[in-house]
């Protein structure tokens, strides 16, 4: 009886462990700041994971699906210099149009050669992150740029404003999160991606074109980075060309962080928004104890160990591996 | 008969040798410069051009303008071809301040001067250089200090920026602050000290971080205008704006056309043209022979909105 409860007991903390970690976290820091708890930090917080949280939404669908997207760095700084450069220059509505567009268009070359081409999507991606750095820095000659009527253009909306009182990135944040949920979940469509994920073979033999599925995840991801490129450029009004840099492992630690298993036919929308807040809050709290944003990547990664680790040990009932 | 044409060849290369030694010193100096990393910030791109530009107006100077693109192992390389060009001096640029010591002490010992320019060399290397042309970043830290003292009266409570942690311009620019405001204005603490990391997105979510944790602050210092129009952002959202004054420790664009809003307080005037002309003409004089300081800084003024008209406004 009491072993059965101890059994238990392990099953909840490894099964939900992440959740119980989030918990622990929240309860920490409002122990030791009395700022953590108030509303005006945990909307600062909010705010500020929309970015890499709606990256997060689209590099979701991609690690379901079996592959790698680490393009979403540099081309959130393309993105971000596009629309900001060229919302002086043909106006805010074309500039979101021409920025959706080209982030789009890097997608579906991502797409067609993991998918269609069949290349392995670490090497593509990668060297998509370092082809698309150079891009945008030959595009801005290394200049930054900036917006000039920061008070005045509506474009202001997307990361200064608010709708109904919720900021605006917030509500972008979740209402993506919702019809990507609902469409992974619950669509013909969203089978496919976790079943191409979870066993491309079978999946193939089902008749499943599977190559149009990673296509379709890797034009998700970028479109889903082109917004946050939105939501950044209206944040700042300006960017630097570099601005994207490291986003790409922080938007796969949140992902990971979440519980979507990195080898396919795993993981959920709501796991990746999880993941997101974690990594949000641990930022923030540390900020607020006075730690440097660099301490912050060390508690990432033993939050990270740790996740992951639990992971594998639901899976397999035990901690350690028995053939070790 | 092969004897004597080796003579012949080595006889008429030494002649030729002597010529062109004679030449380039008589009409022409020739200055090879390897820089740190053009084409990734606009302090870079706009130094490179200045640069080209000053040295076309010079006449009799040529000029061999080499970029290492951030990579230590490159500029090591480029030192050593244009040791190979026999140039007449050479202008460096470190990509690190102690990676490239051995690189520019094989220079030395070919006789030839190196000058480093903007950000100075590891200590260790300083006896193997003819001189430093730069900014001071120490005195501009102490310049946004007493910027900070004048905005606030000498009195209130404050929050700092600093630039991407063990970068000396970052350490530099946050030691003259801070030795300098305890000097000037005792009365003006510093509540918290977060890296900005030269970043304007990063800087806008620590401010918002200290927005949050602190009820009352009465200044923010930047390592520069970048990060401090961040701080702004951030304190415009939060509908704190006016009660706080920001400082930047160099002026950029965005921090000038804040200043002309009346938004931002003050910063330090660094002109990427002022340094690439300064580094050109100590270079010049020391391959003339004229005597030159080892620490060779250029002016960087104070500004805020009452001497803006007086300055250009920064074209990064």
């Amino acid at each position: 009886m009491a072993e059965e409860r101890l059994k238990s007991a392990t099953r909840i903390l490894t099964q939900r462990g992440i959740l119980i970690a989030f918990i622990l976290f929240m309860v920490g820091f409002s122990v030791v700041s009395d700022r953590f708890m108030t509303a005006d930090n945990l909307q600062a917080v909010f705010r500020q994971a929309a970015i890499i949280g709606v990256m997060a939404l689209g590099v979701t669908l991609v690690v379901i699906c079996g592959n790698l997207d680490l393009s979403v760095g540099s081309l959130l700084s393309l993105s971000t210099v596009l629309v900001v450069d060229l919302h002086d220059k043909i106006g805010p509505i074309s500039a979101i149009a021409v920025t959706l567009l080209v982030a789009l268009a890097v997608g579906a070359v991502n797409g067609l050669l993991v998918g269609v081409a069949r290349l392995n999507s670490l090497i593509v991606t990668l060297g998509m992150l370092s082809a698309i750095q150079g891009l945008t820095l030959i595009y801005t000659g290394g200049q930054n740029v900036d917006i000039q009527n920061q008070d005045t253009t509506w474009f202001a909306i997307f990361g200064r404003g608010a709708i109904l009182g919720v900021p605006t990135q917030i509500l972008i944040f979740v209402v993506l999160a919702v019809v990507m949920h609902v469409v992974l979940a619950h669509t013909p469509f969203g089978r496919r991606v976790y079943a191409s994920g979870g066993n491309p073979t079978a999946a193939v033999f089902s008749g499943i074109r599977r190559g149009r599925v990673v296509l379709a995840t890797y034009m998700t991801s970028a479109f889903c980075t082109g917004i946050a490129a939105i939501i950044l450029g209206s944040r700042v009004m300006g960017s630097q060309n570099n601005v994207g840099q490291g986003y790409e492992l922080l938007v796969l630690s949140a992902v990971i962080l979440g519980g979507t298993s990195l080898l396919g036919g795993s993981g959920s929308i709501a796991k990746t928004v999880i993941g997101v807040l974690i990594l949000g809050f641990i930022q923030n709290g540390l900020l607020l104890l006075g730690f440097a944003y660099y301490v912050q990547w060390l508690v990432t990664w033993v939050v990270i160990i740790l996740a992951v680790w639990l992971d594998i040990a639901a899976k397999r009932g035990r901690m350690f591996s028995p053939f070790a | 008969m092969n004897r004597k044409f080796k003579q012949l060849a080595g006889g008429v290369s030494i002649a030729f040798a002597l010529m062109g030694g004679h030449a380039a010193f008589a009409d022409t100096i020739k200055i090879g410069i390897t820089q740190n990393n053009v084409g990734v910030d606009s302090y870079q791109t706009t130094y490179e051009k200045a640069f080209k530009e000053a040295a076309a107006a010079e006449s009799g100077v040529e000029t061999v303008v080499l970029d290492a693109g951030g990579d230590v192992a490159r500029q090591i390389a480029q030192v050593q071809d244009l040791i190979q060009q026999k140039v007449n001096a050479i202008i460096i640029w470190p990509t690190n301040g102690k990676a490239v010591v051995p690189a520019v002490r094989k220079a030395q010992a070919a006789g030839i001067p190196v000058i480093v320019t903007n950000s100075n060399i590891a200590p260790e290397g300083a006896e193997f250089i003819a001189s430093f042309s730069g900014p001071n970043n120490i005195q501009q830290g102490a310049s946004a200090a007493e910027l900070m003292c004048e905005a606030l009266g000498n009195k209130g409570q404050i929050v700092q920026i600093s630039g991407q942690p063990g970068y000396t311009t970052a350490i530099e620019r946050q030691k003259g602050f801070e030795d300098r405001l305890a000097e000037a204005c005792p009365d003006v603490k510093i509540l918290e000290t977060q890296p900005g990391d030269w970043n304007r997105e990063k800087s806008q979510r620590v401010m918002e971080a200290f927005l949050v944790k602190y009820d009352k602050i009465d200044g923010v210092y930047s390592g520069d205008d970048n990060m401090g129009v961040g701080a702004l952002n951030a304190a415009k959202a939060a509908g704190r704006a006016d009660k706080i004054a920001f400082v930047g420790a160099t002026n950029f664009a965005v921090g000038y056309e804040a200043m002309e809003r009346g938004e931002y307080y003050g910063s330090i005037y660094q002109s990427p043209v002022d340094d690439a002309e300064n580094a050109l003409k100590t270079a010049i004089a020391v391959v003339k022979g004229e005597k030159v300081p080892a620490l060779n800084y250029f002016e960087t003024p104070k500004i805020t909105k009452a001497n803006m008209k007086d300055f250009t406004k920064p074209v990064f």
